[in-house]
């Protein structure tokens, strides 16, 4: 396999995975279990981060005038990249949701 | 005949993965069946098949589609062999799965 496109796989399957543990991680608070939420989030990162530095090489090969051009699969990894990102974001803030719900019930019953 | 399911979000990135595996099963002479399909496809396309297997990216998918295709192995691909597109690992981890 060519260069770009085995980077547009590592990219896929890194930050896959990350955007895998951040949507477990929103399920895994939904049960209330939220050391196991924190763990899928700290999970999620490590993995992003070795998508991001396939990402980051990329970009340094393009701004140094090495750019391999573009293909399908390439915008497919940026958009699954974009994707694990933003579910981060949602990822914490449902966790805050079901902490405060479940303080919430408590203070109820 | 052994029939593999391969799972992601929109079949398209899996589908790389299945020509690897397929030229490995070849070489092998290990006669199976393996397709790529988007998740939303897993009740149809998942029956019948003896293992199912999902892309990093729906991992988290697992369990629905476990209820989806009740009886059926339904396995995460290693993260480190689909970055590789490693058709020769995925497929023996599937048919270590299925006991072949």
């Amino acid at each position: 396999m060519e260069g770009l496109e085995l980077a547009a796989f590592q990219i896929i399957s890194a930050v896959g995975s990350a955007r895998s543990c951040y949507i477990e991680a929103i399920q895994k608070a939904k049960l209330g279990e939220f050391e196991e939420a924190d763990k899928l989030i700290e999970e999620g990162d490590e993995v992003f981060c070795e998508g991001h530095h396939a990402h980051t090489d990329l970009l340094q090969k393009e701004a140094s005038g090495e750019s391999e051009g573009l293909n399908l699969l390439i915008l497919h990894a940026e958009d699954q990249l974009m994707s694990a990102e933003a579910f981060k974001i949602i990822a914490l803030e449902f966790i805050d949701v079901y902490k405060n719900f479940k303080s919430l019930k408590a203070a109820i019953q | 005949m052994r029939k593999i399911v391969l799972l992601c979000a929109a079949g398209m990135s899996t589908s790389m993965l299945v020509k690897k595996m397929q030229e490995e099963a070849g070489k092998m002479e290990y006669a199976c069946d393996i397709e790529a399909f988007p998740t939303s496809e897993a009740t149809k396309q998942g029956a019948g098949a003896d293992i199912i297997l999902l892309g990093p990216q729906v991992r988290f998918a697992q369990n629905k589609i476990k209820q989806q295709c009740p009886g059926i192995p339904v396995e995460p691909i290693d993260m480190k062999l689909y970055g590789r597109m490693d058709g020769k690992g995925v497929l023996e981890f599937a048919k270590a799965h299925m006991g072949d």
